[in-house]
């Protein structure tokens, strides 16, 4: 070998060894330069990000009792690349949280099929169950503490609603909050004060090691955030007066709603029936849901702000008012009535009572036929070119009552009822129809529905001799000085606060004058109770009873409605139970159990609709 | 440097930048180690503690450095093949059952109480030692076919001890003697087939048979053309085999019902060229087409057939488990998982690095063997892009050194020893390196003087002293024998 040559080959090999480190370098280079996936999946090997959810607000009564409280419960975690490789023993797993071998299999497929992502095992763990999570560590499972709703009173299911798990519509529609898995307030107060309520949830990062352990904090917690605590509601709700409404209702179908016509505050809401919203908590939550939705009777259906009832007898009031406020009636008008109301082939029955009666005596009385008087007169006035524009006007002015319109509370899910248009009796009659064809509506049948919270509403009206506040079930919001505006104004009626006086005098008459009038039984010593009875016909069998009611006619405390779905007369069934409502909220005692005990026991025809 | 006459002292001759570079690159992975190895639970001092370990091998390497520098140069060339017959008995007991210890699927160490020893590191410097006494015998002439197969005898004995303990990685190193015979005069036609053989071998698994074979095939008619020339004859050669393997092949299939598989047929036809090959090379007497054929048998007994049992025979875990025998993984859980982490950790230092102590992927135990075969991956973590060129800056330096330090020698057999080095050195850096960023499958061979170790550690400074006391004597002007 010459030298030359071999000069050739120790260049060669240098130029080996230099492209050798070359190409090292290179890769090196593009790893540590260039290619910006490693960091972020160095990240994603270390970090952690744990989930702390915020405990949603609870709810107190406006006494400062809580009708919503929060329980501890725990949600099983799995990270399917952090468990043990050796196994472990799924037996232990399973019994100690109560899941199924199966159950726990499918999860864990789910979970393998996204080895770095946390994936719900189990929810609603008890505390006592977490603990011994802890003491067995389960590598790879971790549990995360969460809230669930309880009801210590165990009232107004269909007033506070559910919470569940958030839809993938509400995920997408709101992608920042919600995350699968969070839960939302579904139904109720839990929908409609949802975002007062849910709270922040926070954010813990931490760092854990290649078999899953955690090893701390990252970066000292610079990115942790610490849940929000949701907000807690005041509800405007009487919680003992709810219990006992509901439980008055129990057995019954319809509603109560009592509002504080001061403020339009509502004191009660109850639908019956109702269910136990602890039965909405919880792993069991679903099969529950589904019992009551296949429940006949819709025990979900919240009858106080969703049912269309016809009103019945407790409308005449508003007849009268607008008879008054339109001067086709005067408080001394008086009509004949001898066994009802009859034109021609039109014939509205009337309970027996003297005759002629005046606007005091004929609300007290509750006569039928003068109330058709007064319907027709409003609507055939000759100021207006036609019964439609007489009509139209009449709509109006019920309208402004709240009737045929949702009220505008906070509560989500109310009803609208139905007012008749012109329009609706030109397309029913063609076009050709008089105040005699739909006599009916003077006396609140026919095509009329009313909520039950708009009766309530109208009570109230009363009660403020011409104004109402919209009625509202939240008092107060944590941290916030006030509520909405709205709920602040005044609503006047159509009607102005001088025609009020002989409708109040006639509702006081027919309660506290013997045989004046309809509502006797439901007089309060010293309390000025004034009232209305209505008893709603209708086709599908015994009359709805209806009663109408506040207490005391000076400075009014509480104005109310009962409607019982078949319950007969309005003084035999609603009247009582309102009567009940009004003596323990305004004396705070019961004088008269044995009428509870009645109406406990009250026979109930169910109809055929009900039965399951 | 040198001061020829004068007091003779123990450094005399001796090359400082090659010291320095070593002392600097121990130190670096003395650092790595430590952070690697950390473990907030026991006591710093402890010597549980693989730091502390560490701490009392580098100890242990320093007088081992002392001592071949004490001592005089030419017993290293005296006692070459004793050494080179020691190092085999050595290596070969681990096969002995009983004797040895299992560490990760290999025969490999020896155990004395706490310590454990991996003779196949001293087997490296035994091997260099031998390799670089035969070639530099002045009747040694690297053309001679008969010469280069003693070569390639004492390069083999090893190399085949060191797969039957199944530490295939530690085997493949043997390979890199290839450019150590290169900077001898070894043509580079046999060189560059080799390279590819040692490529394919370690990448046999990707490969199907068929493929592996008809590579060989082409790359060996290719060197031999380039070798002895006639490319006529050449590439008649290469397309009737292709052609015998395709007419087999139709032939079984129509009259056969596909007794043969494409494989077969090529196996086939390429028993018959071969024995036609050799025929034909005895008739002229063409001994380099011997050599050739010789490669080219040994490689296609060795590479493809191993595959193959390994495709079709075996079931799926038995391969998997095979496959991290084989050093290539050794996570059941994929085989690309140790990779993929070696890459995050590295990848994720950037530019300077998350700090000392401060890579998570290293300290939270993301990468396996961070402290052993991945210490690379602690560097470029912590120390990031800045620390990972240092380090490859000065281990580039050294093995340039070490080259340097041959080619000043007069002795031959300084130069091909320093060469020998040279070579081990760089064939480890390639591939450690090579492994931890994703370019190599994984092998578990050390990155030397870095990796955690006491047998590497040692037995890299042995070797790299030696060449320093063999170039020390040609400094200070004592010759040699």
């Amino acid at each position: 070998m010459n030298l030359n040559d071999a000069n050739t080959r120790r260049t060669i090999l240098q130029c080996i060894v230099l492209g050798v480190f070359l190409v090292l370098a290179g890769r090196v280079a593009y790893l540590q330069l260039f290619d910006s996936k490693y960091k972020r999946l160095a990240a994603g090997n270390v970090l952690r990000s744990e989930v702390e959810y915020a405990p949603r607000g609870e709810i107190v009564d406006r006494n400062g009792l809580y009708i919503v409280q929060n329980k501890e419960c725990y949600d099983l975690m799995v990270v399917y690349r952090d468990m043990n490789k050796q196994g472990f023993d799924t037996m232990q797993l399973c019994n100690l949280v109560d899941l199924s071998k199966e159950q726990l299999v499918k999860k864990l497929k789910e979970a393998r099929y996204a080895s770095r992502k946390a994936i719900l095992v189990t929810s609603y763990i008890p505390k006592e169950t977490k603990v011994r999570l802890d003491e067995y560590k389960f590598q790879g499972f971790y549990t995360v503490c969460r809230t669930a709703r309880q009801y210590p009173r165990k009232i107004a299911g269909n007033l506070l609603g559910h919470v569940g798990e958030v839809s993938m519509r509400d995920v997408e529609r709101n992608p920042d909050v919600y995350k699968v898995g969070d839960y939302i307030g579904i139904t109720g107060l839990e929908a409609a004060y949802e975002e007062e309520l849910r709270g922040v949830k926070g954010v813990k990062v931490l760092e854990r090691d290649y078999g899953g352990a955690i090893k701390g904090s990252y970066m000292d917690g610079a990115f942790d955030s610490l849940p929000v605590p949701g907000l807690k509601l005041t509800c405007t709700i009487d919680a003992r007066l709810q219990a006992f409404a509901e439980e008055l209702m129990v057995g019954k179908v319809g509603a109560v709603v009592a509002i504080e016509p001061s403020t339009g505050e509502i004191l009660v809401m109850a639908s019956s029936p109702t269910y136990d919203p602890d039965e909405l908590v919880g792993r069991q939550r679903g099969n529950h849901y589904m019992q009551l939705q296949n429940n006949k009777r819709q025990p979900l259906f919240n009858r106080a702000v969703k049912a269309k009832y016809p009103p019945g007898s407790t409308f005449k009031l508003v007849q009268g008012l607008i008879g008054l406020q339109e001067g086709v009636l005067t408080p001394s008008t008086a009509y004949p009535c001898h066994g009802g109301y009859h034109v021609g082939k039109v014939k509205v029955g009337c309970h027996p009572h003297s005759s002629p009666l005046d606007l005091r005596n004929a609300v007290a009385q509750s006569c039928n036929a003068y109330f058709c008087y007064v319907f027709r007169d409003i609507i055939e006035n000759r100021k207006y070119e036609n019964i439609k524009k007489g009509f139209d006007s009449w709509v109006e002015d019920v309208k402004s009552f709240g009737f045929g319109r949702k009220l505008g509370s906070d509560f989500l899910g109310e009803g609208a009822g139905y007012v008749p248009t012109s329009e609706y009796y030109d397309k029913v009659y063609r076009g050709s129809w008089r105040g005699l064809t739909i006599i009916s509506l003077s006396i609140g049948q026919g095509e009329l529905g009313c909520t039950p919270m708009q009766m309530a509403n109208l009570a109230a009206t009363i009660a403020n001799r011409g104004y109402y506040y919209i009625p509202h079930i939240i008092k107060h919001v944590e941290g916030r000085d006030s509520l909405d505006s709205r709920f602040y104004e005044k609503q006047y009626v159509n009607v102005d606060a001088k025609h009020f006086e002989p409708i109040v005098e006639g509702m006081w008459r027919g309660v506290n004058v013997e045989g004046a009038g309809t509502s006797y039984a439901a007089r309060l010593e010293g309390w000025d109770v004034c009232g209305k009875t209505g008893t709603a016909q209708n086709p599908n069998g015994q009359d709805h009873s209806t009663f109408l009611s506040f207490a005391p006619k000076d400075n009014p405390k509480i104005a109310i409605s009962v409607y019982v779905e078949h319950g007969g007369f309005g003084a035999s069934m609603a009247l009582p139970i309102a009567s009940l409502i009004e003596e323990y909220y305004l004396t705070d005692t019961i004088k008269r159990p044995h009428l509870v005990k009645a109406i406990k026991e009250k026979q109930w025809r169910v109809p055929k609709k009900y039965v399951e | 440097m040198s001061s020829r006459g004068g007091k003779i002292s123990l450094f005399e001759g001796v090359d400082r930048i090659a010291v320095l570079l070593y002392v600097v690159l121990v130190a670096i992975g003395f650092v790595n180690i430590l952070s690697a190895s950390y473990n907030d639970d026991a006591e710093i001092f402890s010597f549980s503690q693989q730091y502390i370990k560490q701490l009392m091998w580098i100890s242990v390497a320093f007088s081992v450095a002392l001592i071949i520098l004490l001592l005089d140069s030419r017993y290293y060339h005296m006692y070459a093949y004793y050494a080179y017959v020691f190092g085999l008995l050595f290596l070969a007991g681990t096969l002995i059952p009983g004797v040895s210890d299992v560490v990760k699927g290999a025969k490999a160490w020896y155990e004395f109480g706490p310590i454990r020893i991996q003779p196949v590191e001293f087997a490296k410097i035994a091997t260099a030692l031998a390799v670089a006494r035969l070639m530099s015998n002045y009747t040694f002439t690297i053309k001679n076919f008969g010469h280069l197969v003693h070569v390639g005898l004492i390069i083999l004995l090893p190399f085949i001890i060191i797969i039957m303990q199944n530490d295939t990685g530690s085997g493949v190193v043997l390979s890199s003697f290839i450019l150590v015979l290169y900077r001898e005069g070894l043509n580079k036609w046999i060189c560059i087939p080799i390279i590819i053989v040692a490529v394919l071998f370690v990448c046999s698994f990707l490969f199907t048979p068929l493929f592996l074979l008809a590579i060989l095939l082409l790359v060996f008619t290719l060197s031999d053309a380039m070798m002895i020339g006639r490319w006529k004859m050449h590439i008649v050669f290469a397309a009737s085999i292709c052609f015998l393997a395709l007419l087999l092949n139709v032939l079984s299939t129509l009259f056969w019902g596909g007794a043969l598989s494409g494989y077969a047929s090529l196996v086939i036809a390429t028993a018959m060229g071969v024995v036609v090959a050799a025929l034909y090379a005895w008739k002229r007497n063409i001994t380099a087409v011997f050599l050739s054929l010789a490669l080219f048998v040994f490689s296609a007994l060795f590479v493809p057939t191993a595959d193959k049992i390994f495709e079709s025979v075996l079931k799926d875990y038995q391969r998997e488990r095979i496959i991290s025998f084989l050093g290539i993984t050794n996570d059941p859980r994929g085989i690309d998982y140790n990779v993929n982490q070696a890459k995050i950790a590295i990848g994720s230092g950037g530019l300077v690095g998350k700090g000392f102590m401060e890579g998570t992927q290293i300290r939270y135990g993301y990468v396996p063997e961070k402290h052993t075969d991945f210490i690379f991956c602690a560097v470029g973590e912590e120390w990031g892009f800045i620390g990972t060129m240092t380090v490859l800056a000065l281990l580039c330096a050294l093995i340039l050194r070490l080259m340097r330090m041959g080619e000043r020698q007069e002795e031959p057999f300084s130069r091909i020893y320093s060469y020998c080095v040279a070579s081990i050195l760089l064939f480890h850096v390639f591939v450690n390196v090579g492994v931890t960023v994703g370019l190599f499958p994984v092998m578990g061979i050390p990155l030397p003087f870095l990796s955690y170790g006491g047998s590497s550690l040692v037995a890299f400074t042995i070797m790299v002293f030696i060449a320093i006391r063999l170039d020390s004597t040609q400094q200070s002007g004592i010759t040699a024998l």
